[in-house]
């Protein structure tokens, strides 16, 4: 691997925007994707995430706006950018009368020649060594998707781009997967892992940008998007007055009553003895007291519910 | 790496082999050009056995017109095959955003096409030839026997409409994005429409932009009619150089900028 950029970014995006007709796809995107993180690109399905990797990739031009790849300006100096990236655009497609080795021979030949001596090597980290010679037209698509990813192994990559790489991939071979990111990223490499399942980018990823719309409405790291913040579900006698006690009390952020049970949002999860002891003074029974760390899912779901509330 | 617009041998290679390891393609482009010189030198040679009074032997300057005719009119049919599975295969597979994002230039993915799909196609017509030209000699009979310039500017012409259609099917097929519009697109052009105007006399000299016309005004004097289809319009060399240089650099580059410039 040859680091093409000593920028701390190696996806840089300002003002970068994409319509078609009138309809615009990706609106004024600012993306920043930090050097060796694995950064997970979320959004509903029709969220543009798609357009926006085709865009950095050079396979739709943008309407507006500037991109930079691992730190060089495209489409100016794309060929040397992706040069070192290696990328899967939606499902990963391949000639299916040709063995897994040879299609990967029909893409090393159009990278540099080491491509051709990385073929044995990919395939092996995928696990496809042993069915690298029948045609792919007899994969299964979790077999496919592992090719994908030994295809772009090819390019030695400092920036990996998969597009839903989890689809049609068995529980161990998302957990393979997961590994696989992990140790990708052990390597100083950088992994951007579109995908609308949360919780898988949640598990995989340290970074993350959440787009709705065409637009990113969050991004960072998935401890900030997080906000660290926990939520202490509590069962009591007499909600009414816990409310009030819960109110008065400083570590306490936001308390939503569903009737029976208080949702409580706190910034620190030791003022939860003291939640209970607070409560108990004041004569409330408590019968459960519950501490969950907020998850990425909560977080998208306030900031997409807040978003179509003020639309 | 350097964006290069000429596509280097290696990307040549993986087109053969996208190409040569297809099955069906092969079974095909042989059927439609040896087998057919085959199949047709045969049914002559058992014909004239067995009334050799009625029918005359399978070889001579005659027939290999005829059969030079036959390879030319089939190696167009799988020159549209080929060409257009070369032009539109990767595209159709899927495949052409993966190679696109390798960041090699669109230009030199485009141009590979061509020297690798005339490396897999042209083998296939030259043994188709040579299977006729021995015939043409060994099994003339009575008949004359067509001597080496003859067998060798039959060979080129042969050999320069498959070229020819080739190109025009890889260009349509990279147009349209479709292998099986391509084929339909390039077999009536060829087998239909250019009969059809050459066959208009009111045309006058516009006939003569079509790139049949200028092919069969190519036909080696020596072989007579025996190679043409319909009335034969005569053009000078250097106009039919200049309809066919025209053509495939027209093809050529309208189809590369369209492939060079449309979403992968």
């Amino acid at each position: 691997m040859t680091p093409t950029s000593i920028s701390p970014y190696v996806v840089e995006t300002a003002g970068l925007t994409k319509r078609f007709g009138e309809r615009t796809v990706v609106r004024d995107v600012e993306l920043r994707v930090p050097r060796g993180a694995a950064f997970g690109y979320l959004g509903p399905n029709g969220a543009g995430k798609t357009t926006l990797i085709r865009m950095l990739l050079g396979l739709t031009p943008a309407t507006a706006g500037e991109m930079r790849l691992l730190g060089l300006p495209v489409p100016e100096r794309r060929a040397d950018a992706l040069a070192h990236v290696g990328a899967i655009v939606e499902e990963p497609r391949f000639h299916g009368h040709l063995s897994g080795r040879e299609n990967l021979r029909v893409v090393a030949a159009a990278r540099d020649r080491a491509a051709f001596d990385r073929i044995d090597g990919s395939l092996e980290q995928v696990g496809l060594a042993a069915r690298a010679g029948d045609r792919v037209k007899t994969y299964s698509l979790g077999m496919r998707q592992r090719l994908g990813i030994a295809r772009c192994l090819l390019a030695d990559p400092e920036l990996l781009i998969l597009d839903e790489p989890m689809n049609g991939l068995d529980p161990a071979g998302i957990q393979e997967f997961r590994s696989f990111v992990r140790d990708f990223v052990a390597e100083g490499r950088t992994i951007v892992l579109s995908s609308h399942l949360l919780d898988e980018v949640e598990k995989t990823c340290d970074h993350v940008a959440i787009v709705d719309g065409g637009t990113i409405v969050a991004q960072g790291s998935i401890a900030e998007l997080r906000g660290d913040g926990h939520v202490v579900f509590v069962e009591v006698d007499d909600t009414t007055r816990a409310r009030r006690v819960l109110a008065e009390n400083a570590a306490v952020e936001r308390v939503v009553d569903d009737g029976e049970v208080l949702a409580v949002s706190i910034l620190d999860p030791r003022a939860v003895p003291d939640l209970n002891r607070r409560l108990v003074e004041a004569g409330v029974a408590v019968n459960r007291l519950d501490l969950q760390r907020a998850s990425l899912e909560q977080r998208f779901l306030e900031i997409t519910t807040r978003l179509e509330n003020a639309a | 790496m350097t964006t290069l617009a000429l596509p280097t041998p290696r990307l040549v290679g993986a087109d053969i082999l996208k190409l040569r390891r297809n099955r069906s393609l092969a079974a095909v482009t042989g059927v439609l050009t040896v087998g057919a010189v085959a199949i047709t030198i045969t049914v002559m040679e058992v014909l004239h056995v067995a009334n050799s009074t009625k029918h005359g032997p399978a070889g001579g300057v005659q027939n290999l017109g005829h059969v030079a005719f036959l390879i030319a009119m089939l190696g167009t049919a799988a020159a549209a095959i080929v060409g257009s599975r070369a032009g539109a295969g990767d595209k159709d597979a899927g495949v052409y955003r993966d190679l696109v994002v390798t960041g090699r230039s669109r230009v030199s993915l485009y141009l590979s096409r061509i020297p690798g799909g005339l490396a897999f196609l042209l083998p296939f017509v030259a043994a188709a030839y040579a299977l006729e030209a021995v015939s043409a000699v060994a099994l003339a009979g009575s008949k004359p026997v067509p001597d080496t310039r003859l067998l060798a500017l039959t060979g080129l012409w042969t050999v320069l409409e498959v070229t020819f259609f080739y190109l025009l099917s890889v260009a349509v097929a990279a147009l349209l994005g479709s292998r099986s519009y391509a084929i339909g697109v390039v077999l009536a052009f060829r087998l239909a429409i250019t009969p059809i105007v050459a066959s208009i006399s009111a045309l006058g000299i516009v006939r003569e932009l079509m790139p049949g016309v200028a092919m069969e005004s190519l036909t080696p004097a020596g072989l007579g009619n025996a190679a043409r289809q319909g009335s034969h319009i005569a053009m000078s060399t250097g106009a039919v150089a200049a309809v066919l240089i025209v053509w495939s650099v027209a093809a050529v580059v309208l189809a590369g900028w369209r492939d060079t410039t449309r979403d992968a």
